[in-house]
């Protein structure tokens, strides 16, 4: 169910320009930050608690709107877009991976899968056909009919990943992915995110694991209270 | 810590969650205000003229005394009499024919007086002002007739405005009057009052002056002591001076009806509303405290004990709730006055207050049952350890739901709808209060119409203003003898009527007394000089008679005669029986007995003394006002008869105003109800709204998915609202046609045909919608890493 790519200016898949974003009187929580990650590439996102890490990648999702600046991904502006273009432009170019999975526990695990693909507007058939798939390649489809309460922290992890990619994302937004998880499943997670990268994927990856980090991404951008600290290369591992 | 803190603590949560304490707050306010509302109604319902009656000095008995015969100091002589306990007068009065804007008006009794106030008869002005000079007049504004027989009040065809003019006819110069106010007597002691120097100029030449007299005896609990007591007064004045007498008591049977008539649906309304703001109450207000047991798990982990928990709780819910409560006394007081404004039209009294415990009982209520739904659940909270409140504080109970979910998925629904509809069934309890909200809003909307179509149709079958828009009746003296119009005047109506084109049915009525066997007191006998099938009397049993020696009688006439309908009786016109068979029963509510037949059935009554009026009906397109001034403009100023559009039923005007005020309060507090209930929800699955918002759920999607939370629960309401209405309209208007002594036809509750109950089951849906759009449009609204980020 491959849709089809916006193309990308000089490759980036993600651009962020001055990006300033500021809660109510205080300090903001990020300041004039730029960046870009081009088309295939593992970007490691990394700081302490409170530097923007999260703010940071839920502003390249849309799920927030920068104080000013612009934030650029798969070719649109996402600071220019309303509220119900930025939930279709999720749903058709973004896929997210959250620490604490957020999986919907009243939704079967095929259900939680499919749900992208159905707000998207995609067929029943076509639906059904790649969240099995998914499933399949996650190693999960003998619980597509059990409850997330019910699976390992590992298991629903694999759901979360498989309902990011139901819709074939150009981009994959990790924030912490292994954060919940003991370190035997954190790093199967990590292989999977791996082999995702090697099919062509996009992934942005927000941990405070150096070691994760490290493993997994080509470069790893700092964050320190809201503010780029610097950029470092990763060695796969 | 002292008690203090965790007041002081449970404050800060509530500044902080301002939408569920403003929510609080307003259901607090319809909620106190509608059961003020009921409370006053309930409260005006019971003995509304009895109560008015002792509030306005009402008199036992006006006496109409001829002023030629009885001089100042006779007059003065009768307040001292054995046994009469107050009087006031005497009031010049003179009895006029009026026009207004050329056409007959009426015969008002008028009297004079200086002002509304008094020892007795205390008048209520309810518009307009006291005449203050010559050429004002304040008409009587009781729905009923007047001492001196046509009460013209506010409801008369033809209906007199402030500021209408009326023409004196009859009397010299033709003085005008205009109307500067309207007023009520308790008693109808006059049609109208003017000032006493303006009663003079309204005499005819040779009428002699007459003038009324108030009492109130020690003893005028029933007729036979109210006609002794007019014979004392009578014994005490030079014969001749009494010239007539009216009671309290025969106001009080005309008033009285109309108010146990109004009973019913105003009892139902009164407990619609109670038990809803019950039901509302007590779901925000234990939702309120569920929602924040996160909260007091956090609390309690910090130190809080269970007895200061449940403190902060009850203060947390306790503050909107007491202003809800107070702001919810004065909305209530200030709906009441236009509310008891039409009950005391409707019930004939001058005005009705909010009894004193009503503002009371209702604040105090609405707060104990605040109290017990809060404490309830802040006592559970506080017995909970820190993890289970902050757990229990969280979504619903797994597993609830869960099955609804996987068949609407498996439905095949936009899933927004899909997801929305199975929601409910997370949280059982509260859906169920939602329902239960929603049927008795949809309930009261549907009762309302219903009860509004059945009594229009009631208003149409009474009035006869569907198939009769035209009277003919007699406004001025006739040629003949005792002043009743003669045979050529009579003719005159006929020919005028016929030479009329638009006229396509007309009837002389003529009305009399006669006797029936097991029938102590007369029974009024209309008799129809043609054809009268076209009229349109509701039948409730049997037929209009349609062959020789038939009648149709009322509800009264076979209850105080113990017959039926296909039963024959004897009547006895004057000194000659009659034999009739009685072919239906037919609705004219009225405690006097009625029998309708043709003048060859009942032979006797066809007499100049006894013509009533002429029934006309019109041809389809006649312009009904075009008519009557044609008519009279043929009749000309000399006829003593004159054509008149029907009396509007101000009764029914009034309880259809009333019952589209109730049920839009009760719908308004429905709504509140779902809306409280979307909000809760809201609050408690933020951070699945959020998710919903990161997998790409567009606003409208999600504003669909908030909907449909209360859709289906808003569907099985309408279900069972509807018949729920159905019955109820059915044992209302029952219930009022019994207090008016009368059967009804069955077309009367026959109003919801099912396309109609249809329609108006979608009422349910309207207050579902209307209640869950505003938190569904913040939901839509939300930011989704801000709803992610919340607990």
């Amino acid at each position: 169910m491959r849709q089809q790519s916006v193309p990308c200016v000089d490759g980036d898949v993600i651009r962020l320009d001055g990006v300033t974003k500021t809660y109510q009187a205080g300090p903001p929580a990020l300041a004039d930050v730029s960046m870009s990650v081009a088309t295939g590439e593992v970007v490691a996102i990394m700081g302490p608690s409170g530097s923007g890490k999260s703010t940071l990648l839920n502003l390249i999702a849309g799920l927030d709107r920068p104080t000013a600046g612009t934030v650029t991904v798969a070719g649109r502006r996402l600071d220019a877009l309303g509220e119900s273009a930025l939930a279709r432009f999720r749903a058709r170019h973004v896929g997210i991976i959250f620490q604490f999975f957020n999986l919907l526990d009243d939704l079967t695990v095929e259900d939680n899968v499919l749900l992208p693909a159905q707000l998207a507007g995609a067929s029943r058939k076509q639906a059904r056909a790649r969240a099995g798939e998914l499933l399949a390649r996650m190693g999960i489809d003998q619980h597509k009919n059990a409850y997330p309460a019910r699976l390992s922290g590992g298991e629903r992890q694999r759901v979360a990943i498989a309902r990011a990619l139901v819709n074939s994302p150009e981009l994959l937004l990790a924030d912490e992915p292994t954060g919940a998880l003991d370190t035997a499943t954190g790093q199967e997670i990590g292989t999977l995110l791996r082999q995702l990268n090697e099919g062509g994927q996009t992934l942005v990856l927000v941990t405070h694991d150096p070691a994760l980090a490290g493993r997994y991404a080509a470069r790893t951008v700092r964050l320190v209270d809201g503010q780029l600290a610097g950029v470092g290369v990763g060695v796969p591992a | 810590m002292s008690w203090l803190g965790p007041i002081r603590t449970a404050t800060g949560g509530l500044l902080r969650h301002k939408v569920q304490a403003v929510v609080i707050g307003m259901v607090l306010v319809v909620s106190t205000a509608s059961a003020t509302l009921a409370f006053a109604l309930l409260a005006a319902s019971n003995a509304p003229f009895a109560r008015a009656f002792a509030a306005q000095r009402g008199a036992d008995v006006t006496v109409t005394v001829n002023a030629a015969r009885a001089s100042s100091a006779e007059l003065a002589a009768t307040k001292t009499l054995g046994g009469v306990t107050a009087a006031a007068g005497p009031f010049g009065e003179a009895t006029v024919q009026v026009q207004a804007g050329g056409q007959p008006f009426g015969q008002l009794v008028l009297a004079g007086r200086a002002s509304p106030g008094g020892a007795l008869d205390d008048l209520v002005l309810n518009a307009g002002h006291w005449p203050d000079g010559p050429g004002q007049v304040v008409l009587d504004a009781s729905p009923g007739p007047g001492q001196g027989g046509q009460g013209v009040g506010l409801g008369q065809g033809g209906g007199a405005q402030l500021g209408s003019t009326l023409s004196v006819t009859g009397v010299p110069g033709a003085p005008a009057l205009t109307v500067v106010g309207f007023a009520n007597s308790i008693t109808n002691t006059a049609d109208g009052w003017v000032t006493p120097g303006e009663i003079a100029r309204l005499r005819g030449p040779g009428t002699p002056p007459s003038a009324q007299m108030l009492y109130r005896f020690t003893s005028a609990g029933s007729y036979a002591q109210v006609r002794a007591d007019v014979a004392a007064v009578t014994r005490a004045l030079p014969p001749g001076a009494v010239a007539g007498a009216g009671s309290w008591l025969a106001a009080q049977d005309a008033e009285t009806g109309n108010g146990a008539i109004m009973e019913p649906f105003v009892v139902a309304f009164a407990l619609i509303g109670l038990v809803m703001a019950v039901l509302i109450v007590g779901n925000v207000v234990s939702g309120a405290v569920v929602a924040g047991y996160r909260r007091i798990g956090v609390l309690k982990s910090i130190g809080l004990t269970p007895a200061q928990v449940v403190v902060a709780y009850l203060s947390r819910v306790g503050g909107p709730a007491l202003a809800g409560c107070l702001a919810g006394v004065v909305v209530g007081n200030l709906l009441a006055v236009s509310v008891l404004h039409q009950s005391s039209a409707a019930y004939g009294v001058g005005s009705q207050q909010v009894p004193w415990w009503a503002s009371v009982a209702a604040p105090v209520g609405m707060l104990a049952l605040t109290a017990l739904a809060a404490f309830g659940s802040a006592l559970r909270a506080g017995r909970l350890s820190a993890a289970e409140a902050i757990a229990a504080g969280r979504a619903p109970r797994a597993g609830r739901g869960y099955a609804a979910h996987r068949l609407a998925n498996r439905l095949g629904l936009p899933r927004p709808i899909g997801l929305g509809l199975a929601a409910p069934f997370a949280r059982p309890a509260r859906t169920l209060v939602s329902l239960a909200a929603i049927a008795f809003g949809a309930t009261a909307v549907i009762f309302a119409f219903g009860l509004h179509s059945s009594l229009s149709r009631a208003a149409a079958s009474q009035t006869l203003s569907a198939a009769v828009p035209v009277q003919i009746q007699q406004f001025g003296p006739g040629a003949g003898p005792q002043q009743f119009p003669d045979g050529a005047q009579d003719a005159a109506v006929t020919a005028a009527l016929r030479a009329q084109p638009g006229t396509r049915y007309d009837v002389a009525v003529y009305l009399d007394q006669v006797k029936l066997p097991g029938i102590a007191q007369g029974v009024n006998a209309q008799a129809f000089g043609g054809d009268a099938s076209w009229i349109g009397y509701g039948v409730i049993a049997g037929h209009w008679y349609d062959a020789p020696g038939e009648v149709d009688v009322n509800t009264a006439f076979l209850t105080q005669s113990g017959l039926a309908v296909g039963d024959n009786a004897t009547v006895m016109i004057g000194t000659h029986p009659v034999t009739v068979r009685i072919a239906g029963e037919v609705f004219h509510p009225s405690h006097q007995p009625t029998l309708f037949g043709s003048v060859q059935t009942l032979p006797g009554l066809a007499t100049t003394a006894n013509l009533q009026e002429y029934y006309v009906g019109l041809r389809p397109g006649t312009s009904v006002s075009a008519y009557i001034q044609a008519v009279n403009a043929r009749l000309g100023s000399g006829s003593p008869w004159g054509a008149t559009g029907p009396d509007g039923g101000q009764f029914y005007q009034i309880a259809s105003a009333l019952i589209g005020l109730l049920a839009l309060m009760v719908a308004v507090a429905a709504g509140l109800g779902v809306l409280n209930t979307v909000l809760m929800t809201t609050r408690d699955r933020v951070h699945d709204l959020g998710i919903f918002k990161a997998l790409g759920m567009r606003p409208g999607q999600m504003l669909t998915m908030v909907v449909c939370w209360i859709a289906g629960p808003a569907v099985i309401a309408a279900v069972i609202a509807a018949p729920a209405a159905v019955a109820l309209n059915t044992a209302t208007i029952g219930a009022m046609a019994g207090t008016a002594h009368t059967g009804i036809p069955a077309s009367f509750t026959q109003v919801f045909p099912p396309s109609r109950l249809a329609l108006l089951s979608l009422a349910a849906l309207a207050i579902a919608a209307a209640g869950a759009l505003l938190p569904a449009g913040w939901a839509a609204r939300a930011r989704p890493a801000t709803a992610l980020r919340a607990e």
